[in-house]
């Protein structure tokens, strides 16, 4: 790319040079010059200029301009309210109007604080007000869900809010109704504003019109502490400010990583922190008494007895680990395990193949791709949220979106992805995939998403990156929010042994705790050690538990999906010190030593490392397309983005949870006489279930799509009838 | 029917470069088919068709003036009272009207047969005061004119 | 007389709203004419002819078409919209055209869609104009039939009811299928428009008005009207006159002739007491300005707009104070609630309006009024905050003394009889979900 023309201008005196194009506010700062806005916000797209905060003076122009909607042009002269008399007027006019039916109740506002309009209103407005009139109420707060309040006496209209739901995440859930002087926000019908990235509009809100049910009245401003960290609940490693007060979190806030997150958080990395305080939770080591009951012991108890379970377990010993653990914790089990114990068996929540680092790129890169190929069954929204927001944006942007999966713009058979990625590249391309391969050679920028779980850690997708060229990025979604890093501490993993008895097995995490196999692998233990946040299944086929912890009480460090290592803070100190410091000491005592401090990677944004070169040709498994069943509707399951341990502890994240819906699509519904919002049978041998079902019109006809928890018990081939 | 109607509105969708353009058109055939106003169902439907959440289609449909988000009567009565309606009498038609249909502007009759409401300025102003009867217009009405329009509406 | 008509030429001699006896008076010969021209060549000659939107803003039409990109120079289409959402008050004209002479005006669209070899044209209708749109999708039917729009697609669009969309851009928004708000600008629609791709956007009555400038060539049109503003404007006369109507008069003939010649002068032998030359949107004149010449440059060097040249007329029996009342709550009413100080401000002087009609201002009111007017003049993101307080900002200025009484006095001077008495407004435009409480 050329380097942009660079323009000259003035702004209150001030030469300051920038790339033209720059939108003015971003000029006047670059010269030193705060222009207050309200509704602009580059994030939200483009400006819309409705607030009038940003008047300005602009030489050769009549009339007052706003800044929000101008970009730098060589020779432009503006002067802010800082110079010009006609533009302080200006904005002084605008806020007594925002300011004629706001209710000024700062004192019981959860916004006071760190609110741009009592900044504003501070910094430039009138000191007093000439309305007389009594103000316009309204009934407040009404919950817009149960994760967020509106206030609409507060609202100012900026239109922030909506823009987001529209322009962003594109639910168009949250909208203005009415006109004029009676718009408000609202959601349709006053259903619930029920999405995946619904929280941020309380962000985004410059007054307290929207705020957060689990905040609310919880703290002023200057009781709290942010602590810059990463969200540990899904491969995207959002960056967060987690704000706590008096030593108990408080609330989840974006810390804008413009490569990873763009300041966007989903609802489950914004809300779910309710889990640290959950009445179930484990807060001190439990050692099993009897055959049912459990007792607490202290920490050199639980040492003493992890050891013994150890040692004798003679070496036959298998670690299950969750995902979700940091490196440093996988390094201490693995050095404890595989130097101590002299085992290497583990059950990894992932693998992750080499060759993805040779297609690295910041998850920002997709924005920037002409074509982006998302393939898989997994819905992206449901496995790495933000990416789903990345992708938008790259469509905004005119790029070209392709999804291969069964309700997909290339709508293949379940379990094609693999297949496909061979397919897009070969000569003789099987008709629906043509027009994509087409697209995918005319590009200049690719970005290739792979959606579902991959036993090779994305060959597939790593080879079909390799055909396609260097001008390919690979976004490998993986299942588990830090599985790529715990895949490389622990190196090559042993499989468990098939049957007989089990010496020891070590559990890590709660994910992993409810996974069946590891169930059946306790029920063969002698002994079996878990370090889980909540009881389970597993834990009643415990010998000890030791109370795990949060992702928000570790220190340490985290790769996500990009392969960029970030750091994890400590924000809240969990009830006993964290697993790592257990380990470290176990691992001591089969005389291994284990250094029982993270790593301390800086707390700025971390940057991505560079791609690494090729050493070796991409080898993937042969894939062969998936044959038709002849029988029955085939069953997708997708596990949805609202579940596991920690949103079920969460009471205001449960509307969000997946309904308990079959996705048909309109032929098999018209076929069997169904209609959106019937009640409907699902059911395959002997079992079955009732859900709702829910008609998508671009799914593919003989599948049908069931979230996890509700295709519970269902096999692969289904049949939907009235129930 | 609700299938028929999106089989309809995605013709219409069809003549625009986008298709969220049928928006106009989709509401007004989804409220006339809905009894002349447009409940969360007729909402839906339109969002269900034009591949839009339920709420857009809500935002826009409570913008204009003429999409009805409350039932109303079989027939509709509207009178202009804008600058050049209110100089030539459009009070006194108003007036007429209160008495004649028993009703203030803005409410519907008990037996559901005429909603009476006031409108802007319908571009009627040289032939004033404009009345509105189920979309067409009569200029100009005089305020004895009124009670022989009502009972041409109670007749129909 | 008739010779002077461009746009309804041969309306009221025969029904032009049918395609034969519009093509026996010389129907779509210009436009066989124009498409025989290179587009540049029909752009130079409406350029020439200073043909003037007759929309409002007198914006030469030249100027808009040469802003396109041309064909060669964009990428994918461009549309023709034409603006058919007349809605200020007082203006009644583009409903006549439409209803007389639907045919001239699909034979000006073809003309300006082949100038800028647009892909489609848009007619954005006002929804109110039921039966105008059913004379122009007829027309628009057997234009088509008889193969007269070729490779273009032409679109009756119908609105639904909203003031704001015959501003530009949010006509366009509203076009696209959403909430009809105003669009920050630049960019302009000739660069980025309807669907973000070159629009040219033009009034009914404009582009009714270029068939004649093909006909008679940029010069001869050019000697209509004055040199600033040359050709005929329908002008729509109402209020308290005798003869209200349409008139297609040169531009530039004086209120005086348009009122007291062709209005026959005041209802009843009346005194006049002030005409609003423009549309409920301008400032007002008071009777000592009757010899104003309606056009662009002359109304607004005497103060005001000539906009969408519709005059409405005032009698003595109106109420100042009750009229700046009535007009300002239609800008509420129509306010799209987009930006601050329309949205705002409007209601703001609604509610001082009511003080001091009902004899409850005070002096720091009556001061207000005029600052609050002040302060929304132009800073709205469109002119209709300007328009706003145009029409308040007049009133308060021209009859000042009538406002003052209202103070002074404690009560409206007319005492209940005046002729704008009482005049009722429609409620806040429907307010569907929680409504604001508004204390009383």
């Amino acid at each position: 790319m050329s380097s942009p023309e660079l323009v000259n201008v003035v702004i209150d005196g001030r030469d300051v040079q920038v790339p033209k194009g720059t939108g003015m506010v971003e000029t006047a700062l670059a010269a030193g010059i705060e222009i207050p806005v309200f509704c602009y916000e580059p994030r939200l797209g483009s400006p819309i200029g409705a607030c009038r905060m940003c008047l300005c003076e602009v030489d050769g122009m009549p009339k007052l301009q706003t800044a929000c909607t101008m970009a730098a042009q060589d020779g432009l002269v503006l002067r802010t309210a800082q110079t010009s008399d006609k533009a302080a007027e200006g904005q002084d006019a605008v806020l007594e109007f925002i300011l004629l039916n706001h209710p000024l109740d700062c004192p019981d506002c959860d916004k006071g604080g760190e609110c741009p309009l009592q900044d504003l209103t501070f910094r430039w407005g009138p000191g007093n007000t000439r309305m007389r009139f009594p103000k316009r109420t309204f009934d407040k707060p009404i919950p817009i869900s149960p994760l967020i309040g509106l206030d609409r006496e507060r609202c100012i209209l900026c239109y922030r809010c909506t823009r987001f739901s529209e322009l962003v995440a594109e639910d168009g859930q949250l909208v203005a109704v009415n006109r004029g002087a009676q718009s408000v926000i609202a959601t349709f019908e006053d259903e619930p504003y029920r999405a995946h990235f619904s929280g941020n509009v309380i962000e985004v809100c410059p007054v307290g019109a929207l705020t957060s049910t689990t905040y609310r009245f919880r703290a002023r401003p200057w009781e709290i502490q942010n602590v810059p960290t990463v969200c540990g609940l899904c491969p995207v490693g959002c960056n967060i400010w987690a704000t706590t007060r008096e030593g108990k979190l408080a609330r989840i806030l974006s810390r804008n990583h413009p490569e990873v997150d763009e300041g966007w958080l989903c609802d489950k990395g914004r809300f779910a922190y309710g889990h640290l305080r959950a009445e179930d939770r484990i807060t001190a080591p439990l050692r099993r008494v009897r055959r049912r009951g459990f007792e607490r012991v202290s920490w050199e108890e639980a040492l003493d007895e992890a050891e013994r379970g150890l040692r004798a377990a003679e070496g036959s010993v298998v670690v299950a680990l969750s995902g979700g653990e940091t490196v440093e914790q996988a390094t201490a089990l693995a050095r404890l395990t595989q130097d101590g114990l002299g085992s290497r068996a583990a059950i990894l929540p992932e693998t992750s193949h080499p060759a993805l680092d040779r297609f690295r790129a910041p998850l920002s890169a997709i924005r920037d791709a002409d074509v982006c190929l998302v393939i898989g069954d997994d819905p992206v929204v449901e496995r790495a949220p933000i990416v789903d927001l990345w992708l938008r944006q790259a469509r905004r942007a005119g790029a070209e979106i392709i999804t291969v999966h069964p309700a997909g713009s290339v709508p293949l058979e379940p379990g094609s992805a693999a297949w496909a990625c061979a397919a897009l590249t070969s000569a003789d391309a099987p008709k629906e995939l043509r027009p994509a391969v087409r697209s995918l050679k005319r590009a200049e920028r690719v970005a290739l998403v792979w959606s579902e779980n991959d036993p090779t850690g994305g060959a597939y997708i790593a080879a079909l990156a390799e055909k396609l060229g260097p001008k390919s990025s690979v976004y490998f979604l993986p299942r588990t929010p830090n599985g790529r890093g715990i895949a490389a501490a622990w190196g090559r993993a042993d499989e468990p042994p098939a049957d007989g008895e089990i010496g020891a097995l070590i559990v890590s995490g709660d994910e992993v705790a409810r996974d069946p196999g590891v169930r059946e692998l306790a029920e063969r233990a002698r002994f079996v050690l878990a370090a889980v946040m909540f009881e389970s299944e597993v834990t009643l086929w415990s010998h000890l538990v030791l109370p795990g912890t949060s992702y928000l009480e570790r220190d340490g460090t985290t790769i996500n999906l990009e392969g960029r290592p970030q750091r994890l803070r400590r924000a809240v100190t969990p009830p006993v010190d964290e697993e790592l410091a257990f380990f470290a000491e176990l691992a001591g005592r089969f005389g291994v030593e284990v250094d029982p401090w993270p790593g301390r990677l800086p707390d700025a944004h971390a940057p991505l490392p560079a791609r690494t070169e090729a050493d070796a040709p991409v080898k993937a498994p042969a894939a062969r397309a998936p044959k038709r069943r002849r029988r029955g509707l085939e069953v997708v399951r997708y596990r949805g983005l609202f579940s596991g341990a920690a949103v079920a502890r969460v009471p205001q994240l449960q509307f969000q949870r997946s309904l308990a819906e079959v996705e048909l699509s309109a032929a098999d519904a018209l076929q069997r006489g169904i209609e959106n919002g019937n009640l409907v049978r699902v059911s395959s041998n002997g079992t079955s279930r009732t859900l709702t079902a829910r008609i998508n019109r671009r799914l593919r006809a003989g599948v049908v799509r069931i979230e996890n928890e509700h295709a519970n018990g269902l096999e692969a081939s289904v049949e939907v009838t009235h129930a | 029917m609700a299938d028929a109607r999106y089989d309809r509105i995605r013709k219409i969708a069809a003549k625009y470069p986008e298709r969220r353009s049928a928006m106009m058109p989709a509401l007004r055939l989804a409220q006339d088919a809905h009894g002349g106003w447009l409940p969360a169902e007729a909402l839906r439907e339109v969002a269900d068709a034009l591949d839009l959440a339920p709420a857009e289609v809500e935002a826009v449909a409570t913008f204009y003036d003429m999409f009805n988000l409350e039932p109303v009567g079989r027939h509709l009565v509207e009178v202009c009272t804008n600058l050049s309606c209110a100089l030539a009498g459009a009070k006194q038609v108003v007036d007429a009207l209160e008495i004649e249909l028993g009703i203030p502007p803005g409410e519907t009759s008990n037996d559901g047969e005429v909603t009476f409401r006031l409108i802007e300025c319908a571009g009627g102003c040289g032939y004033a005061p404009v009345v509105v009867v189920d979309h067409l217009y009569r200029e100009p009405t005089r305020p004895e004119d009124v009670p022989g329009l009502v009972e041409e509406l109670r007749g129909r | 007389m008739a010779a002077e008509l461009t746009v309804l030429t041969g309306a009221y001699d025969h029904d032009l709203t049918r395609l034969a006896e519009y093509r026996a008076v010389g129907g779509y010969r210009q436009l066989t004419r124009a498409r025989k021209m290179k587009p540049p060549a029909v752009i130079e000659e409406i350029s020439k002819a200073s043909l003037r939107g007759r929309g409002g803003a007198g914006f030469p039409m030249g100027r808009k078409l040469g802003l396109v990109p041309p064909a060669d120079k964009r990428q994918g289409p461009a549309y023709v919209v034409v603006n058919a959402d007349e809605s200020e008050p007082g203006a009644f004209k583009d409903r006549e055209i439409i209803r007389r002479v639907p045919h001239r005006l699909l034979e000006g669209c073809l003309i300006a869609a082949h100038a800028i070899q647009a892909e489609a044209v848009f007619i954005y209708i006002r929804g109110e104009y039921l039966a105008e749109a059913l004379v122009l999708e007829a027309a628009i039917d057997e234009a088509r039939l008889a193969g007269l729009f070729g490779q273009v697609k032409v679109l009756l669009h119908r609105g639904a009811g909203a003031y704001i969309c015959g501003e530009e851009s949010a006509l366009l928004e509203s076009l696209e299928g959403n909430r009809g708000q105003p669009r920050p600008r630049p960019p302009f629609p000739p660069v980025a428009g309807l669907y973000m791709q070159p629009t040219l956007i033009n009034n009914v009555q404009t582009v009714a008005s270029v068939p004649a400038i093909i006909e008679l060539g940029a010069e001869r049109y050019a000697q209509l009207g004055v040199a600033s503003a040359p050709g005929t404007v329908v002008y729509s006369l109402s209020g308290n006159v005798n003869r209200p109507g349409n008139y297609e008069l040169p531009l530039g003939v004086t209120l005086r002739e348009l009122v007291f010649e062709h209005g026959q002068g005041i209802a009843d032998g009346r005194a006049l007491k002030a005409i609003i030359p423009g549309g409920s949107s301008v400032p007002v004149f008071t009777p000592d300005q009757l010899d104003v010449q309606l056009d662009f440059d002359s109304v607004q060097a005497a103060g005001s707009y000539l906009g969408s040249a519709a005059v409405i007329v005032v009698d003595e029996r109106a109420c100042m104070v009750q009229l700046a009342l009535r007009a300002e709550k239609f800008y509420v009413h129509e306010s799209c609630g987009k930006c601050t100080p329309c949205r705002e401000g409007t209601r703001w002087l609604v509610r001082l309006l009511e003080k001091i009609e009902a004899g409850d201002g005070t002096q720091a009111d009556l001061d207000l009024v005029a600052e609050v007017c002040d302060r929304i003049e132009g800073k709205s993101l469109c002119a209709l905050g300007d328009f706003a307080v145009w029409c308040v900002g007049s009133y308060l200025e021209k009859f000042r003394d009538e406002f003052q009484r209202h103070v002074d006095e404690g009560r409206c001077p007319y005492g209940g009889e005046s002729s704008t008495e009482g005049v009722p407004a429609p409620s806040d435009q429907h307010t569907h979900t929680a409504m604001a409480q508004v204390p009383a």
